[in-house]
């Protein structure tokens, strides 16, 4: 018996893991995909080694790379990009760390307050987070982002636009800044040379501006885990749970299984209450189911898997809204060409941002040359020149949007990817109860029926899609005040990569999973703990830090209600991820 | 002979899929004699035989149709660029060994169900609208096409393993003959490789569009609930092997040692981009300073 399970240790898990292994508890995480526990051994920063979604060391698979990945049905053109394995999708993440805005929280009386997704708040207020937010931010750890090359362009087009530099954490209004990033900034000789002999640790520190973030990071070279400049969960908050005994007083280091694709959790009732007793799993490698029972289990595998788990284990779904209500900020693309050299795609994949509540915001992102061929080939609009797909909108962009690919894509990277500048726009996406994860009529595969997909793209609310409307221009005025001299649209089709909320808490019973301390409605002891928990889409910032601070949150919430402990963020000092003790300990354990 | 006997809109079906023009067309693959059923012995005996000699005729045509696709994300230099109205001095797809990675993913990797691949193989089967073209294989005689159509459906119903590279070439053929009715006949073993590139953008604006015939048609030889399960998941193929295809051109698949996990050349992809001209980093001096002179913010 634990005291506590955590399935999945993604961007979530691993944070209630290491809060309670720092408490004294016996926890255990269950990770369904690898641990790249060497990474110089296992890894690349190839782009097809790393990133085919069905070959690559990050893919949503088994250890094994000879065997398939996991299929999952996607009912319409779209990309839903799952990692299994240690840190999830925070090994190929930019480490962007900007806070949900004010906005989308209980109690917010700010002149803007109806502009947002009102029906679907936080149960709770910005100022009851702040310290949990404070807390991520201390641990991660979070920096302002230094600036390359390209961050210089986005920003020169930022200060045409008649915006103010946000230089605070907290959004209040439509600005720009760096990213607040949870990236260890450049020190030594890191960003300031490219002779390798002069880019090994210690010399060098942090980021060292490889442009490498989504094949994974795994520098500066020789540096301890926990040292390494981009603060992936397996670069941080993982380290610490393994070695909670040697920096947290009566702190206990977690065990962490992986290969371990945990296929059912089991219920009793106790006192007439439906309640978690543990888990059962089934090894990858083996077929050898093993079964743990806990006195907490908390879900943190994904806003696809924890659904799919939720209805393979037959547990109760009373308002109907388990899978519903995802949001994925209803992403597009726009590119712009220069006649300069734009740093694409040099550093930190973004590094700069622009926020726009209540509409979203836009980030510029460096991408190498075949992730740049997937971005201009994913839309909705058809292929530019040829058709439009029953879209093609058209606007301060070049042309109707659509695919930029074949010759025209040929011709448009000759000039070299350094004279490219792409900007992610982030749409503030509404909750929606079509949007969802069901049971897919397919075959199931070794773990059970698989989960389906299902976004209707094309009849998203009207504040959805004025919000990417009005960010996709925002996104090529931009352009071209950086002084693009052309700029393309490309409308993209749902590329479901910032997921939140499909097992959603809620201030209402009546359309959420969770309740307003993210212990599931239906069945006692059982928690959330990763994205899918989140209420909404946060107004459009990235998700990590606030599903982390959340994350902390319901730590604590565990902690007080299940094993009579007191919360420990605001009277505590958090530990920095960096500490040495734990690259120490890492070394001991060869890790 | 009845047995023989293939409709007319059977024949049909096979030429638009490409099969009978690759095995028998042209530049075929398939000798008659392999599909002439002796006089005297029971049809049957021949079948495995013509099973046998077909599978590399499928793989062949697979192959082909892949380079159509694979030319279309990518156009280089080669003859399938110049057929489709894009000819290059510039490398393209083709050296950068897309239609290789398209084939390894497909066949080996996607993790697509039988209990999928076998019916949507079967739906295809249906007859489309037919067109007065001139069908390759014209001098077949009805016992040779009763063959080759028998072997066709018997591989389909009994191979263990569809490779996903058939049905998904037979689709693009299709959808092909659906454009242009005379790419039935001509160069190559592909009537989608045959297309121009406009051609091709409208086979896919067939196949990608909301009220796709093409999908409606397959949809309604699926129960529910896997009716719109099919329809969608074609939807998904029509975006991915368009994104796939020009992800993979522009990787460094075809120049990557898995023993060494080093590059053996210059990635096709990299030499077009002008990305990272000296091989991969440990890092780039881009390192300009703080924005505003700014490195930390509070509230």
């Amino acid at each position: 018996m634990r005291d506590v399970i955590v399935i999945g240790a993604g961007g979530g898990g691993p944070v209630v893991a290491k809060e309670l292994a720092a408490q004294g508890l016996d926890v255990l995480v269950l990770e369904a995909g690898p641990r790249h526990a060497d990474p110089r051994a296992q890894w690349t920063s190839f782009e097809n080694d790393a990133n085919n979604p069905l070959t690559g060391y990050f893919r949503l698979g088994p250890t094994d790379r000879s065997k398939p990945a996991w299929f999952r049905e996607w009912s319409q053109n779209s990309f839903v990009w799952q990692l299994s394995g240690v840190g999830g999708t925070t090994q190929h993440f930019y480490g962007n760390y900007p806070r949900a805005y004010p906005g989308v929280f209980s109690g917010y009386e700010g002149p803007d307050r109806n502009e947002y997704d009102i029906e679907h708040r936080f149960p709770f207020s910005y100022a009851e987070m702040v310290p949990y937010f404070e807390w991520v931010e201390a641990t991660a750890p979070v920096m302002t982002a230094a600036m390359g090359t390209k961050e210089a362009v986005f920003f020169r087009g930022c200060e045409t636009l008649g915006l103010p530099v946000q230089t605070t954490k907290t959004t209040t209004g439509p600005s720009y800044r760096p990213q607040e990033n949870a990236i260890l900034q450049p020190g030594g000789n890191a960003g300031r040379t490219t002779d390798r002999d002069l880019l090994a640790y210690p010399q060098a520190t942090g980021c060292t501006f490889c442009g490498y973030c989504f094949q994974g990071c795994m520098r500066p070279v020789g540096a301890p885990r926990n040292q390494f400049a981009k603060r992936s969960t397996d670069n941080s908050y993982v380290p610490m749970a393994l070695t909670a005994d040697v920096w947290a007083p009566g702190g206990r280091p977690v065990d962490l299984v992986t290969d371990a694709f945990v296929t059912r959790i089991h219920t009793e009732r106790r006192g007439g209450a439906l309640t978690a007793t543990g888990v059962t799993w089934r090894d990858n490698a083996s077929g050898a189911e093993h079964r743990e029972d806990a006195r907490v289990v908390v879900m943190a595998g994904g806003c696809t898997e924890n659904p799919r788990l939720w209805f393979n284990s037959g547990l109760p779904n009373p308002n109907d809204w388990v899978g519903r209500g995802y949001t994925d900020h209803f992403f597009d693309w726009v590119i712009g060409a220069f006649d300069d050299d734009t740093g694409n795609p040099k550093g930190v994949g973004s590094s700069a941002r622009l926020d726009f509540p209540p509409y979203g915001g836009l980030e510029n992102v460096g991408l190498p040359p075949a992730l740049n061929a997937f971005s201009t080939t994913l839309s909705d609009s058809g292929i530019r020149g040829q058709y439009t797909n029953g879209r093609g909108p058209t606007g301060p962009w070049d042309g109707p949007a659509g695919r930029v690919m074949g010759p025209e894509l040929k011709e448009l990277v000759a000039g070299g990817l350094d004279r490219l500048l792409s900007v992610l726009v982030i749409t503030d996406d509404d909750v929606e109860r079509d949007n969802r994860v069901t049971l897919s009529a397919l075959p199931a595969d070794e773990n059970g029926p698989i989960p389906k997909i299902s976004f209707r793209h094309r009849a998203r609310t009207a504040r959805t899609t004025r919000n990417r409307e009005f960010m996709a221009r925002k996104a090529a005025e931009l352009l071209r005040g950086a002084g693009a001299r052309k700029v393309y649209r490309i409308d993209w089709a749902p590329l479901i990569l910032h997921v939140q909320s499909s097992m959603r808490m809620g201030e209402s019973e009546r359309n959420s999973v969770l309740d307003a301390n993210a212990e599931s409605r239906a069945v006692r002891r059982l928690f959330i703990a990763d994205n899918s928990a989140l209420p909404n889409a946060l107004g459009g910032p990235n998700p990590t830090l606030t599903t982390q601070a959340l994350a902390t949150r319901t730590a604590e919430k565990i902690f007080q209600r299940y094993f009579g402990g007191d919360p420990w963020v605001a009277t505590g000092a958090p530990v920095v991820s960096t500490d040495p003790r734990i690259s120490v300990r890492l070394g001991e354990l060869g890790l | 002979m009845p047995d023989s006997t293939v409709p007319v809109g059977r024949r049909a079906f096979l030429a638009r899929l490409g099969l009978l023009g690759a095995a028998v067309g042209v530049g075929g693959l398939l000798p008659r004699s392999a599909l002439t059923p002796p006089a005297a012995a029971a049809q049957n005996d021949l079948l495995p035989d013509a099973v046998g000699l077909l599978r590399p005729v499928l793989a062949e045509l697979a192959r082909d149709t892949l380079n159509g696709l694979s030319v279309f994300a990518l156009p280089g230099p080669d003859a399938y660029s110049a057929a489709q109205g894009t000819p290059g001095d510039t490398p393209g797809a083709l050296e950068a060994g897309t239609t290789d990675f398209l084939l390894d993913a497909l066949d080996n990797f996607v993790p697509f169900p039988d209990e999928l691949a076998r019916p949507v193989g079967a739906a295809l089967a249906t007859g489309l609208a037919d067109s007065a073209v001139p069908l390759p294989g014209a001098d077949l005689l009805p016992g040779q096409l009763g063959t080759l159509d028998r072997a066709f459906s018997a591989l389909l119903e009994n191979d263990a393993t569809i490779p996903l590279s058939f049905p998904i070439a037979g689709m693009l053929n299709l959808l092909a003959t659906q454009v242009n009715p005379l790419a039935v006949n001509g160069a190559f073993l592909s009537p989608f490789a045959r297309l121009s590139y406009a051609e091709k953008a409208r086979a896919f604006e067939l196949l990608e569009g909301p009220d796709s015939d093409l999908v409606a048609t397959l949809d309604v030889h699926f129960p529910e609930p896997l009716k719109h399960s099919v329809s969608g998941l074609l939807k998904f193929v029509g975006g991915a092997l368009i994104e796939f295809a020009s992800f993979g051109s522009y990787t460094e698949y075809a120049v990557f040692d898995a023993e060494t996990r080093q590059l053996t050349a210059r990635p096709v992809g990299w030499r077009l981009t002008g990305y990272q001209p000296e091989g991969p980093v440990e890092g780039w001096d881009d390192f300009i300073g703080y924005y505003q002179g700014r490195t930390e913010v509070r509230d």
